[in-house]
């Protein structure tokens, strides 16, 4: 089976094609700029180094947030139109669990998206990627109460005044995880901002 | 052989694709607007367009194609705004255009959104040259000169407000409901021309200006609201209607004159205007210039007018390849 798993949701940008359990492309990197002109070209790249075509993938595996916004719907908006397009089977990923593939000697997994104003993207994951504490939108000292007593390594790309790692991600552990995944209707693959725009929220207001 | 051209507008609130034939007739056309939802927040809101845009996009595209009774084989080339736009917006329309190229191995062609504008008027009739184009519109208050096809020399800009924004601000200041040009273009067809407000910048320039009258209006709204007067909304509607549309046609008059040209086309959401349209009628009729004005449908943003300018933007060699980018402002070209 062949797989293209996209992530553009997470400071770390992801294009890798996998077949049959083995990574035969990847492309991973720290620089979100730019990245509606530069993720086509490597989608590009990564095609032709491995000699396949759009068409041969089985499933795009797909990050749909949270992170941000911007980056989340340059990715998703190609897995949509690829899928639809294509007819390709599409999985969405949380890009908190893709954060929580690193590999460590902890018994649970935090990843934090810094989302500003002392909030952050957060969730709790065990090794085997199961969701311990649902991903949400959340003020940092209320998550860190929440899992004060839990055996847990923070995993971030922003920085904290505590200590996170900067990890790479497993792409295999994540894929392997959703593999049998039904998919997703590319029409309702929609991105999961957990959090409203401020305009809606000032008139939740009101 | 005829050329089909899949084109995807999404600079602003509007999800729309078309498919049009030979740059002139329009096969199909489907536009979702978001217009009911930013009215209750009184304006267009960025990250909600965006938002709409991402859930919308591949459904208008099918939408399309399903009408049109035409599958992606039948495409000769993908015609895509890359701006001037909200960058948000453009953004959708862009990865899914350059996604639709790839995919399916098909030419992607870059449309300035004023180049749509301009072109919806070959989906009225052919455009014959050389031409003046009036674009007025939200962001834009421009006269164009074209000798031929995709040759754009603006000859006079708005050196301050465009336009529909004028006309939103002065909805804003009368009290009238988003959006606002549309509205307050009703009301001035009930009111009198009984306000001194000023002929904005009445030189021999083909320049404008709109801040010092839209700076007018509001003085006097606050004026009379302070000595215990209410303003009559109708009358003050169409006082600032018949000022800026005296000045739009009597500059574009004397474009025609100026540079000798007998072709006029009015481009732009603005040139949905009312008193817009029945004052450049009659001008050009007594003057003998050929006008043309695009339906009402063509006028406010849609996919057809990117399709029709793609298609000559396609003849002519233009190509975007997979780094097209997203552009909040560019020259017209």
């Amino acid at each position: 089976m062949k797989y293209l798993f996209i992530n553009t949701s997470t400071k770390k940008l992801v294009i890798s094609i996998v077949v049959d359990n083995e990574i035969k492309y990847d492309y991973t990197d720290d620089n979100s700029s730019d990245l509606s002109s530069r993720i086509m070209p490597i989608i590009d790249e990564a095609f032709k180094s491995t000699n396949l075509k759009p068409e041969d993938i089985d499933t795009i595996f797909v990050t749909n947030g949270p992170g941000s916004f911007t980056g989340i719907r340059i990715g998703l908006t190609i897995a949509k139109v690829m899928a639809w397009g294509l007819k390709i089977k599409v999985v969405p990923i949380s890009s908190l669990e893709l954060m929580a593939s690193v590999d460590s000697s902890k018994e649970y997994i935090a990843p934090l998206i810094d989302a500003r104003r002392d909030y952050v993207f957060a969730g709790l994951y065990d090794k085997n990627l199961n969701q311990i504490v649902p991903d949400k939108h959340i003020l940092l000292s209320e998550f860190k109460s929440l899992v004060k007593d839990k055996d847990v390594v923070y995993v971030s790309h922003d920085e904290f005044d505590f200590e996170v790692i900067n990890n790479s991600y497993d792409i295999l552990k994540v894929i392997n995880k959703h593999i049998n995944d039904e998919g997703v209707n590319p029409h309702t693959l929609n991105p999961n901002y957990l959090k409203l725009t401020e305009a809606e929220e000032k008139l939740k207001e009101k | 052989m005829d050329t089909y051209i899949l084109a995807i507008e999404s600079s602003c609130d509007e999800t729309s694709l078309s498919i049009i034939k030979n740059g002139s007739e329009e096969i199909s056309t489907v536009v979702l607007s978001q217009m009911d939802t930013h009215a209750n927040y009184g304006g267009v809101v960025p990250e909600i367009a965006s938002r709409m845009h991402i859930e919308n996009i591949t459904i208008v595209i099918e939408e399309c194609l399903n009408k049109a009774n035409m599958t992606m084989d039948d495409i000769d080339a993908i015609a895509i705004t890359y701006g001037p736009g909200l960058i948000g917006s453009l953004l959708i329309g862009v990865m899914a255009a350059k996604t639709l190229a790839y995919i399916y191995n098909k030419p992607l062609v870059p449309v300035h959104h004023i180049a749509g504008h301009i072109y919806a008027n070959n989906l009225v009739r052919p455009m014959e040259f050389p031409l003046m184009a009036l674009v007025v519109s939200g962001g834009h208050t421009e006269l164009v000169y074209m000798k031929e096809h995709y040759s754009f020399e603006v000859v006079g800009t708005t050196l301050d407000d465009a336009i529909g924004e004028a006309y939103d601000k002065v909805a804003r200041v009368i009290g009238v409901k988003y959006p606002g040009g549309p509205n307050v273009d009703k009301l001035a067809h009930i009111g009198k021309d009984t306000y001194d407000l000023p002929l904005p910048l009445n030189d021999d320039t083909f320049n404008f200006s709109f801040s010092g009258i839209k700076s007018a209006v509001i003085n006097l709204a606050h004026n009379e609201e302070q000595r215990g007067n209410t303003i009559n909304k109708e009358d003050l509607a169409c006082s600032f209607q018949n000022r800026v549309v005296d000045i739009l046609t009597k500059k574009t008059m004397h474009a025609l004159t100026e540079y000798g040209v007998k072709n006029l086309i009015v481009a732009g959401g603005v040139s949905a205007n009312k008193g817009l349209r029945e004052k450049l009628t009659y001008l050009c009729e007594k003057e003998g210039i050929n006008l043309t004005i695009p339906e009402i449908k063509y006028c406010t943003d849609n996919a057809a007018m990117i399709g029709a300018a793609g298609y000559f933007a396609y003849k002519l060699g233009r190509r975007a390849d997979l780094t097209l980018n997203a552009k909040a402002t560019d020259r017209l070209n």
